[in-house]
């Protein structure tokens, strides 16, 4: 990238992989001068019952005061516990008592970065009895709480209804598409569901090209709410840098072709 | 129902351990839930085991692939990450490698991984440009012993009981002499480093000792008491010449509760 120069509108990064490498992180202040950069955090951890490390939240301060940024993001998840990293994005009871942790962890995060954050809807494998609510209803309302924007990742809605039995198209419906301020679309790859004989499973890996169920799902999206900045994640088994714009490209036709006609649920499909 | 705190060291312990019996009555999805966590938990241990053995790939030539691999399997069980940036996760492991039962035979084992670790770190470094080696010359000179320097970021001071820099000059160099002596033989090492290259340089102990201290945060004079504590032969006034015309010193200041007094 520092090299080419590559004709891209912009680029994101995890900021963990750079708070602890000054090298990379100059050259990342270098590539910023040319290209607007989406901060996209997999550490601040939202949903930990035990708190959000403020150390950690600050380091991303520094890193987005040297950078500036256009967008700011996370996930709806949770992966610290009692001191520990556990380098996942794990998985959230959708209940009230969740709510309110994640709500004020969320206006923490916005008071100590001095920024919206954007906050991207998981890929599930497994949920829990305990919830009370939808996901799509239970992001609407950490928005309504917080003023935080979301970031739908498109194969994530995909992958989750597909693993957890709903229908894709009836999230991307009930989201508040005012407050969605970016997409994401990723690789995953299916593999047999052992506690399903016959069944598949879809993991998120970011190691493949994007499926075309979720090109689908994309176009009906932004049907749905227009044009958005958007994301192709591959950050595993990382393929040339050709074919990775190869894919940028096709969302960037596939968001000019949908934004152009109405959105139809069952063509889509 | 359990609270989200609960919740969490539950599947803390499944993604960790493996026990996942205790979320039997709260996950969902598919109809064994449970097996499906093992996503969850295929993903911690294979990252981390990953990102630990790629930092090391110098005391894998050097104790195999296998042996290096289960080490680290076991140490991301034994020691999670204390932090999200995983590119600092690792500096206990030459510790925990060395202190395997099968470690026992290469008691240098600990010191080549340190140097290894060492080298990673000082290679994402960055230097700042340098004080000019009479940088320090518009000084007072009665101020001079309490007078604090900052060194080059990218650099570690190692004090190894093997010439473990030896060794790692093989692997570097992709080397296999014919014949190998290693013997105990006690090294200062300096490992130099930014923008992805680095390098190796043995020192005197009093120049070590004395480099150690200011980058450790000592004033000029406390440092060189230390150096001339560890060894006569130290010369204060070359040593403090020497680093300045490596390019070491990126800048200077007085200790206030000093200075005056």
């Amino acid at each position: 990238m520092v090299a080419t120069r590559p004709p891209v509108g912009w680029l994101e990064i995890h900021p963990e992989n750079f708070l602890a490498n000054p090298h990379a992180t100059e050259l990342l202040a270098d590539l910023s001068r040319d290209y607007p950069i989406s901060v996209h955090t997999v550490g601040v951890s939202v949903g930990s019952a035990s708190g959000v490390d403020r150390r950690h939240l600050m380091r991303v301060r520094a890193l987005i005061d040297a950078i500036d940024p256009a967008l700011v993001s996370g996930h709806l998840a949770w992966s610290t516990h009692a001191g520990e990293y556990l380098n996942d994005l794990l998985p959230l009871p959708f209940n009230d008592e969740t709510l309110r942790i994640v709500s004020a962890h969320i206006q923490e995060v916005q008071e100590a970065l001095g920024r919206a954050y954007l906050l991207e809807n998981p890929s599930t494998y497994v949920a829990f009895g305990t919830s009370t609510m939808g996901e799509a209803d239970f992001l609407n309302e950490i928005v309504r709480r917080t003023g935080c924007q979301l970031l739908c990742d498109v194969s994530n809605v995909y992958l989750s209804a597909r693993n957890m039995g709903y229908d894709a198209y009836e999230y991307i419906d009930g989201l508040s598409g005012d407050s969605i301020g970016e997409l994401h679309l990723g690789g995953f790859n299916a593999e047999p569901d052992e506690s399903t004989p016959g069944a598949e499973i879809l993991v998120d890996t970011h190691a493949t090209a994007v499926a075309d169920p979720a090109w689908e799902l994309y176009a009906y999206t932004i049907g749905r709410f227009g044009v958005k900045p958007t994301l192709i994640e591959w950050d595993n088994d990382i393929p040339a840098l050709s074919t990775l714009l190869a894919e940028a490209a096709r969302a960037e036709m596939t968001a000019q072709a949908a934004s152009a006609k109405e959105p139809s649920h069952v063509d889509a499909r | 129902m359990s609270t989200l705190a609960e919740t969490q060291r539950r599947v803390r312990e499944a993604v960790v351990t493996g026990d996942a019996a205790p979320l039997a009555d709260v996950l969902v999805g598919g109809r064994d839930p449970l097996n499906r966590l093992r996503i969850h938990q295929r993903h911690y241990e294979t990252s981390l085991v990953t990102a630990v053995v790629g930092k090391f790939p110098a005391t894998a030539w050097l104790v195999g692939t296998p042996f290096l691999t289960a080490a680290a399997r076991q140490f991301v069980f034994d020691c999670p990450p204390k932090a999200p940036c995983i590119a600092e996760y690792g500096e206990e492991f030459p510790a925990f490698l060395a202190s395997r039962p099968k470690a026992g035979g290469l008691p240098y084992l600990r010191s080549f991984a340190e140097l290894e670790w060492s080298i990673g770190v000082v290679s994402i470094a960055i230097e700042h440009s340098p004080y000019r080696s009479d940088g320090l010359a518009h000084l007072d000179q009665t101020i001079l012993p309490d007078v604090v320097v900052d060194l080059q970021p990218g650099l570690r001071y190692l004090r190894v009981e093997w010439p473990v820099d030896d060794l790692m000059k093989l692997y570097l160099t992709n080397s296999a002499p014919s014949e190998f002596v290693f013997a105990p033989d006690v090294a200062w090492l300096q490992i130099r480093g930014a923008r992805g290259s680095f390098d190796l340089k043995r020192l005197e102990l009093g120049d070590f000792v004395f480099r150690e201290a200011i980058l450790d945060g000592q004033s000029i004079g406390e440092a060189a008491e230390r150096a001339l504590d560890a060894t006569t032969n130290f010369d204060p006034g070359r040593g403090l010449a020497n680093l300045l015309a490596e390019g070491l010193v990126t800048a200077s200041r007085v200790r206030p509760q000093e200075y005056g007094s």
